[in-house]
Formats: structure tokens, C-alpha cells, sequence
């Protein structure tokens, strides 16, 4: 069925675009324990970033490569908020989010709200895509977001294995191990925001250029997006062991847009995608708890999410 | 390991939707049947409207209208798969790709960013997107230039008579110094409008206050901010984020004892004062009539030039002009008249 | 008193002052001049009643809280100033709840890998060194719990007296300067504080270690150690060492209890 064979190119090729946000929330939200609403405003950064540079003319990888870095710096602030003036998890993410609204908007849009880069070179249409064969065209987005995304994926997994990476996960475990080892846990909760939220401003510079073009408002609603990646792939791959955390998630992703693609498909009024969304996401934290029963943590905060 | 894990995750993903594609491919028959409308000359096409108010409201029934007239009625040789995006960008988006996947004869968008997603999604595919009550589709990159696309999008333009609007505030309020205009800043429509409406209201001596709100919450704190500035009067734009949320604008105008003015006649109809109202069901009937040549083959839409509108008709709301104590102006004695609903 | 041998004092803590609420209705100024001098080698118990300032010597010396005034020197170098995870560079610690001092989700190879490391960077080598597993398996050997079959088992499912156990090793895997010990037998069955108090004379002195130890437990504060500090309300109202303290038994320490209390009024 030639609808049925879109429905799943298009379902995996944004799945994995936003599989890639969703390993940098793993980070900051499963391994840091540290719920980062920024990300709201760190994806349309890369997203009008890329659009900007892309339009100008630059390389759509360096682009890309650039969104990364505006991302790293964006959690990097987050994290200074949050460590060094002692603002709490949760106001520090809203905060940057909500300066990003700006920022994104007069400074890197110069006061346009939507850029389009139709008529642009991307990574879609350009280079590296060309190398692909003419028959494989409609195969190219998806070919090229699963690479990114794996690429993405398979650095997270060797970083954390990583001396470094492995404080980072101590940090997130368990703050007063890693200042036993004269380490501050402060700068690796930084740290692991920086790779968080790059991750997620890249996740918005593909987007960009997978849809042609990049509008300031398109992060609304992204950090219950990412969550739900990462929740729905942690619980529902849980007994998968042969996979690790950062594949369930990106597996998470593709999940969630397919259950939201699915609806749509089977005729579900678009008034409802947002009451859809927040019943599967009930669902997944609800599978969570259950299948979790009592939590390895030994201090059950039942604020917590 | 990364074939394997594409694998897995196709497996998985296909065995979920099984059962939905045996229910969706049952249940939506004149879905498939867009593979082979070509034979039986039915067409099903998909339209993406952005926002829920009356001009967009009014533009899909021209469109009707001008499909009925160029030989495609609903129901009899036209399925329309419609869908509202509700005023958000990443629904619309979500929208334009779903209809996209169905391969349908073809896509309608009402409003620049259901335009934006749905060429975003077809441009691969190459399915003719044919749009209204878009402000600068050259600028927006859906077409090459007016005259000649060159892309698979045409359609028709609304570029707002400012001139004709700048000159109607001044008739109606011959001693007023500024103008406030309320706008969102994630429309790049409103904000393209507002630097040329500056520049026409500096020739009628008028100086252009404006005040910028991100969603439809801040609609009626930032007419209220904008009243207290001091300005004589409102003027909208066709931004859906305010146009949606009128009654707010209009009740922080009330309160401050100024007057607005739409930019179509439905929001007259509501409570605005006057406009140089486009007709956009004259609009949405002109893009249907384009869209009906484009099904019968007899053009392509890289082909088919932007319509875009000329004429703009006055209307004023007789109510309002008695509440604000204000009198007709002479050059307006034949403009169109409406009342506001009791 | 009688000392056995003349080493260098290791940790001095001289003219602390600190003061708890200040300005507030339940304002305790609990150390006006406090002085300690702890030798090189010596293994020092610490008993008192609640309030007395056992614990916030200990607290004072990790750096988790800051003194008012005063010095406190760790081989002739002031690290008054200090923050606390500078602190642990040279000073390992203990804590009473078993959880403090492992990471839960990370296996016990992963926990002592990253032990491995203290004092070194932190960077992007592999974090478990293949090479070393031998060695941890021979640490924990030591221990005699069977921890070294399960490496790859994560420490979250330990009970409460291996996780003890592993965070004693952890905390002096690499050289430090001293041990402190904060009632790290307290929260666990008397089983276990027996095996946990066995091993940590033993670790103490295979590794030559200084030691400050806080216990409620009077019996493990006679057996264990060479000198003995009984802390009542800020001050030190007992402080034996070597044979004086060997001769002690724990009823001299409850008849010193009691006297206090007397003299307080109690």
C-alpha cells in the first residue's frame, strides 16, 4: 500500500530527527536527573540558526555544526543558573527558555519570525546527499536523519563509557560519591546540560532543513515531546537487554510520532492531538511506574516525574 | 549494528500498524482511490486551513465555490480531506505530512504557514499546492515570482490596500496623530505589513505605534498596553493570532474609548469600525476556479500566475460609528453598511 | 599520659569557633575555643550525647560546613577555606547511611573503577581499565563478603553491609591523608557492624591509615582505636590515649555519662 509505505518513511524520518533530541534529554533527564524545560527554546535555536547561516550561503553541515555549539552554550547557562546561583532545576530551564524566546527571535531571526529555505542548499540536497543513487531519492531524508541520529547516538554511548562520562553518570546517581572523589558535581551537571541541549539544537537544525524553513514558535510543546521519547522508550524496551538506554529512546521517538501519525491517519480530529498526546504519555509513565515497582533510588521524592 | 537496529525498529513499527492500516484502508476508500482518480475523474484533494476565523473561514468557501464552478463538486466528483491546524505551526506541519503520505491530487493551503508546511512536505513529490490568503509568496519562497512560479505552488496573494486603509482612518478620524497596531511576533506576515504600513502612514501624517505579543494569551494585556500609549485608534493586519482573538482587542479598545480597524469585513462585522476590505470569499473562489484547471489538466501550477487581488471594497458598521459618536465621512456615503449582530 | 610513640601531628585544629542559628531563638555556640591535635597513625574514637560536637568536628574538617574562626591544618597546610569536594582529595569519608557512599545504579567494577581515579583527570580514556579488574578483585578479596564474583552486579542491590563495606574500600582505594569514620556501623545490624568494624581496624592498619571515628556504640569505641575523645557540649571532657586507653572498659565511660549529667543539672 503506497499510502502505508509514506506513513512509515515519514514516521521514521522524524522519529529520527527528534531521536536525536531525544538522547540529549536521556542525558540531562535520566542520567542527570535533571528536568531541562530549555530545551523548548534551545530546538527552535538551532532550527532559526541553521535557517539563517543556510540562507547566507554556509556549508549545511558546518550549519549543523553550529547549532550544536549555540546549544551547548544555551545549556551551559542553564547550568550556571543552576549550579553556581543555586536556582532550581526546573525555573532554571523555564528562565533560559523564555530569554531563548528573544534571543531566537530579534537576534538570530533579526525580527522575522519564520525563514525559508527552500531555494537553499541543505544536507538534504546537497553533498553528501548527492552521493546517494537518483533511485534512492526518496530514501535520502531518512537515510541521511538515521545516520546523523545513530552517529549521535554511538558518541553518547562511547562518551559514557568514558572516564568522564562515567562521573557524569556518578553525578546524576549520586552527588556526594563524586565529591568524595574530589570532583564537583556541579560542573558535570553542566557539562552533561551542554551535551543535552546540543543535541537538541541539532535535532531543530535538521528539522529545518528536512522541512524548509525554521519559525521561532516551533519548540512550543517540545520538552513533553522529548519526555515522552524517553519515557516510552525507557519503559516499553525496559526488558530488552540487549539494547541500550540511548537506542530505546531514539526507538522511543519513533514511537511516539507513530502512535501520533497513526491517529491522524485513522481520522482523528486535530483538536484532539494534544488530549492524544497527553494520554500516551500518561500511559508511558504510568507503564513506567509499574514495571519499575519500587525504585532503585533509594530516596523516592514523590515530586519527582 | 545499525542495520540491525533499523530492522528491529521497522519490525516493531510495522506489526503496530497492521491493524491500523487494515482499518484506516478500509474504513477511507476514496483515500486509495486517489491512485487511480486519473481513469474515473474523481479527485480527492487535501486542504490544510491554519487557523479557525472568519477571513480563512471565508476563503475556504470561495474555494468550494470556485472548484463547483470550474466542475468539481464535494460529494459528487471531489472528496475534500480538510484539516485545521488550529493556529499552530507544528500542527500544520504534522498535517501537511500525513496528507502528504495519501498522495492526493492535490493540496490547498489557507494561510501562510499552512502553505510553508504543505510545499515543505510535497516539494519531494512534486503535488500541486495551491494557496491563499498568502501575503508574499515570493518572499516566502512558495513561488519563483508572481507572474511564472515555476514551482508546483500558485495561488493568490492578499496583500492588504494599505494606502486605501491609511487614507479611510483619515477620513474617518481627520485630527488623529497615531495609530496602534497590534501584532504577533511569530507571523512573519504582520511584521512584513507593519514596516510597509509605516512608511504609508507617514505620508497621511500618522505616526505607527506597535505592539508585539507572542501568543493568544497576551492578546488583550498588550491592547490594553498599546491603548495606554496614547494612540487614536487600531489597525489590523490579517494576523490570525489577533484576528482569532478580537473580542479581546476590541473590548481593551472599548475601555480606552478608541476605535479599530479591521482589515476584512467579518471583523467589522464583530465590533471594528470600518475597512478596505478584501472579499475573500471573491479570493478563495478566484484560487478554486485555479485549482479546478489545475485537476482538469489543463495547466500546471509552475505555470499558472499568482492571483492577486485588486480592488478593495469599504465597509463600516453603523453601531459602532453611533456608539463612538463619530459621523460618516462624505467619500464613504456608498461604502457598504453593516450593523452589529444583537 | 603516656605516649607510645612521638609522630608528627597530622590534623590541628586550633581556636575553632562556630556558632549554630546565630542570631535566632535556638542560637548554640557550640565551639568558642576548640583545639584538636590528631597525630600521624593514631586511630581516635569519638563518643559524646547528641548536640555534643562530635559530629560537626567531623562535619568542620570535610569542609561541608564552614567554621566561624579559626584554622584547621592537615600536614602544616591550612585547608580552612576550602570546599568540601577539595577537602576529599586528601580526606576519606564514611558515612553512616550506606547510600552516601556508592552510586547505586553503577556496578561495584564502575563504582571502584571510578575510585581508581581519584586524584587523577578525569578524561576521555576508557572508564573501566581491564587491566586493573585483578587488582579489584584482590581488594575485594580482603573483604571476605564474595563481593568479588559479582563485579558486574549493580551496587544498588547490595545489602546495607556490603555497600559499607564496598564504600570503606572505595574510600581508601587511593592514599589519603586521613580516614573519617561517621558512625558508619550505626545504621546497620550488629552482624554486620561486627564484620564492617573487623574490617575497618583491619584496612586501618594494613594501610597505615590516621582515623577519626564517631560512634554511639561505647563498646566499639573501647575496642576499636588507640585514643579516645568524649565530647560533651562543645568541649572535651575525656581524652585517653594508648595504655590509659586500652585499660578503659565501658563502664568508666557511663559513669563519665553520668557525672556529666550531673554536673548539668540533668
Amino acid at each position: 500500500m503506497d499510502v502505508f509505505f509514506n506513513l512509515i518513511l515519514a514516521i521514521l524520518e522524524e522519529g529520527f530527527i527528534y531521536g536525536i533530541m531525544a538522547v540529549g534529554v536521556y542525558i540531562t533527564y535520566r542520567v542527570l536527573d535533571f528536568p531541562d524545560l530549555s530545551v523548548d527554546g534551545t530546538f527552535p535555536m538551532g532550527a532559526c540558526l541553521t535557517a539563517v547561516l543556510i540562507s547566507h550561503g554556509m556549508n549545511p553541515w558546518l550549519a549543523c555544526l553550529c547549532a550544536f555549539f549555540a546549544g551547548t552554550i544555551a545549556g551551559g547557562v542553564t547550568g550556571f543558573l543552576h549550579v553556581k546561583l543555586h536556582i532550581t532545576d526546573l525555573l532554571s530551564g523555564i528562565l533560559v527558555m523564555t530569554a531563548l524566546w528573544s534571543v531566537n527571535l530579534a537576534t538570530i531571526m533579526g525580527g522575522k519570525a519564520t525563514i525559508t529555505i527552500f531555494n537553499s542548499n541543505t544536507i538534504f540536497n546537497s553533498g553528501l546527499a548527492m552521493l546517494l543513487p537518483n533511485a534512492a531519492a526518496q530514501f535520502r531524508v531518512v537515510i541521511l536523519a538515521a545516520a546523523v541520529c545513530l552517529l549521535i547516538k554511538y558518541l553518547t554511548d562511547a562518551y559514557l563509557r568514558t572516564r568522564s562520562g562515567l562521573l557524569l553518570r556518578a553525578a546524576g546517581d549520586n552527588a556526594q560519591y563524586v565529591i568524595s572523589l574530589g570532583k564537583d558535581p556541579g560542573s558535570m551537571k553542566i557539562l552533561g546540560l551542554m551535551i543535552g541541549n546540543g543535541c537538541t539544537a541539532l535535532s531543530g537544525s535538521i528539522l529545518a532543513q528536512q522541512a524548509g524553513s525554521a519559525n521561532v514558535a516551533s519548540g512550543t510543546g517540545m520538552v513533553v515531546m522529548a519526555l515522552a521519547s524517553v519515557i516510552i522508550g525507557t519503559t516499553v524496551f525496559r526488558k530488552a537487554k540487549f539494547m541500550r538506554a540511548t537506542s530505546a529512546v531514539v526507538c522511543g521517538a519513533i514511537l511516539y510520532k507513530a502512535c501520533l501519525a497513526g491517529a491522524m491517519q485513522m481520522g482523528l480530529d486535530t483538536n484532539y492531538l494534544k488530549l492524544l498526546m497527553a494520554v500516551i504519555f500518561t500511559i508511558a509513565l504510568v507503564g513506567n511506574q509499574i514495571t519499575l515497582g519500587r525504585r532503585k533510588k533509594q530516596h523516592v521524592d514523590p515530586t519527582k516525574i | 549494528m545499525k542495520k540491525n537496529l533499523l530492522k528491529k525498529v521497522s519490525a516493531f513499527v510495522m506489526a503496530a500498524f497492521l491493524a491500523t492500516a487494515a482499518t484506516g484502508c478500509g474504513s477511507s476508500s476514496s483515500s486509495t482511490g486517489a491512485s487511480s482518480s486519473a481513469a474515473s475523474g474523481k479527485k480527492t484533494i487535501g486542504v490544510i486551513q491554519f487557523a479557525t476565523h472568519p477571513s480563512l473561514d471565508n476563503c475556504y468557501e470561495g474555494f468550494k465555490d470556485g472548484l463547483a464552478e470550474g466542475g468539481f463538486k464535494e460529494g459528487e466528483n471531489l472528496t475534500i480531506d480538510f484539516q485545521n491546524a488550529q493556529g499552530e505551526t507544528a500542527n500544520a506541519d504534522m498535517i501537511a505530512k500525513s496528507l502528504a503520505a495519501k498522495n492526493y491530487d492535490m493540496i490547498g493551503a489557507i494561510a501562510t504557514p499552512a502553505a510553508l508546511s504543505a510545499y515543505g512536505a510535497t516539494k519531494n513529490a512534486g503535488t500541486p499546492v495551491v494557496f491563499t490568503a498568502v501575503n508574499d509568496p515570493v518572499g516566502a519562497q512558495l513561488v519563483n515570482s508572481l507572474d511564472n512560479p515555476g514551482t508546483s505552488c500558485t495561488g493568490s496573494s492578499d496583500v492588504l490596500p494599505l494606502e486605501a486603509q491609511v487614507k479611510m482612518i483619515r477620513a474617518f478620524l481627520p485630527n488623529a496623530k497615531k495609530i496602534g497596531v497590534l501584532y504577533t511576533t511569530s507571523e512573519p506576515n504582520s511584521i512584513s505589513m507593519l514596516e510597509k504600513f509605516k512608511g504609508v502612514a507617514a505620508n497621511e501624517g500618522f505616526e505607527v505605534v506597535e505592539q508585539g505579543v507572542t501568543n493568544s494569551s497576551e492578546v488583550a494585556s498588550g491592547a490594553t498596553a498599546l491603548a495606554a500609549k496614547g494612540v487614536d485608534c487600531f489597525n489590523n493586519f490579517t494576523d490570525n493570532n489577533v484576528v482569532n482573538n478580537l473580542s479581546s482587542e476590541l473590548q481593551a479598545a472599548k475601555k480606552a474609548g478608541i476605535p479599530v480597524f479591521g482589515s476584512e469585513v467579518e471583523q467589522v462585522k464583530n465590533g471594528c469600525l470600518a475597512s478596505q476590505s478584501i472579499d475573500y470569499v471573491a479570493l478563495g473562489k478566484q484560487t478554486g476556479l485555479m485549482a479546478a484547471k489545475i485537476l482538469k489538466g489543463e495547466a500546471k501550477a509552475s505555470d499558472l500566475p499568482v492571483y492577486t487581488v485588486e480592488d478593495a471594497t469599504p465597509v463600516y458598521n453603523e453601531t459602532v460609528l453611533q456608539e463612538m459618536g463619530l459621523s460618516l465621512p462624505s467619500e464613504y456615503q456608498t461604502a457598504e453598511k453593516v450593523t452589529s449582530a444583537k | 599520659m603516656s605516649i607510645q610513640q612521638k609522630s608528627e601531628p597530622l590534623v590541628r585544629m586550633e581556636h575553632i569557633a562556630k556558632v549554630f542559628h546565630p542570631d535566632e531563638v535556638n542560637e548554640v555556640a557550640l565551639f568558642q575555643d576548640f583545639n584538636l591535635t590528631i597525630r600521624e597513625g593514631s586511630f581516635v574514637s569519638v563518643v559524646g550525647s547528641n548536640g555534643s560536637g562530635k559530629t560537626t568536628i567531623l562535619n568542620l574538617l570535610c569542609g561541608s560546613i564552614p567554621v566561624d574562626s579559626g584554622k584547621i591544618f592537615v600536614r602544616d597546610r591550612e585547608i580552612t577555606k576550602l570546599s568540601e569536594y577539595a577537602h576529599s582529595r586528601f580526606i576519606g569519608r564514611v558515612f553512616q547511611d550506606p547510600a552516601k557512599g556508592t552510586c547505586p545504579q553503577l556496578t561495584i567494577l564502575e563504582n571502584m573503577a571510578l575510585a581508581d581515579q581519584k586524584g587523577k583527570p578525569y578524561g576521555l580514556a576508557h572508564g573501566v581499565n581491564r587491566k586493573r579488574v585483578d587488582a579489584y578483585r584482590g581488594q575485594l578479596e580482603l573483604l571476605k563478603l564474595g563481593l568479588e564474583d559479582k563485579l558486574e552486579v549493580t551496587v544498588g542491590s547490595l545489602s546495607g553491609g556490603q555497600r559499607q563495606a564496598l564504600a570503606l574500600l572505595i574510600a581508601t582505594m587511593t592514599p589519603i591523608d586521613l580516614l573519617i569514620l561517621d558512625e558508619h556501623t550505626a545504621a546497620l545490624d550488629p552482624r554486620s557492624s561486627e564484620t564492617v568494624m573487623e574490617l575497618t581496624k583491619r584496612v586501618v592498619k594494613e594501610k597505615h591509615l590516621t582515623a577519626l571515628m564517631v560512634t554511639h556504640n561505647l563498646r566499639f569505641a573501647v575496642r576499636y582505636g588507640d585514643r579516645l575523645l568524649m565530647m560533651h557540649r562543645g568541649k572535651i571532657v575525656l581524652d585517653h590515649e594508648g595504655a590509659q586507653k586500652s585499660a578503659l572498659e565501658v563502664r568508666d565511660l557511663t559513669d563519665r555519662f553520668n557525672e556529666i549529667s550531673i554536673e548539668d543539672g540533668n
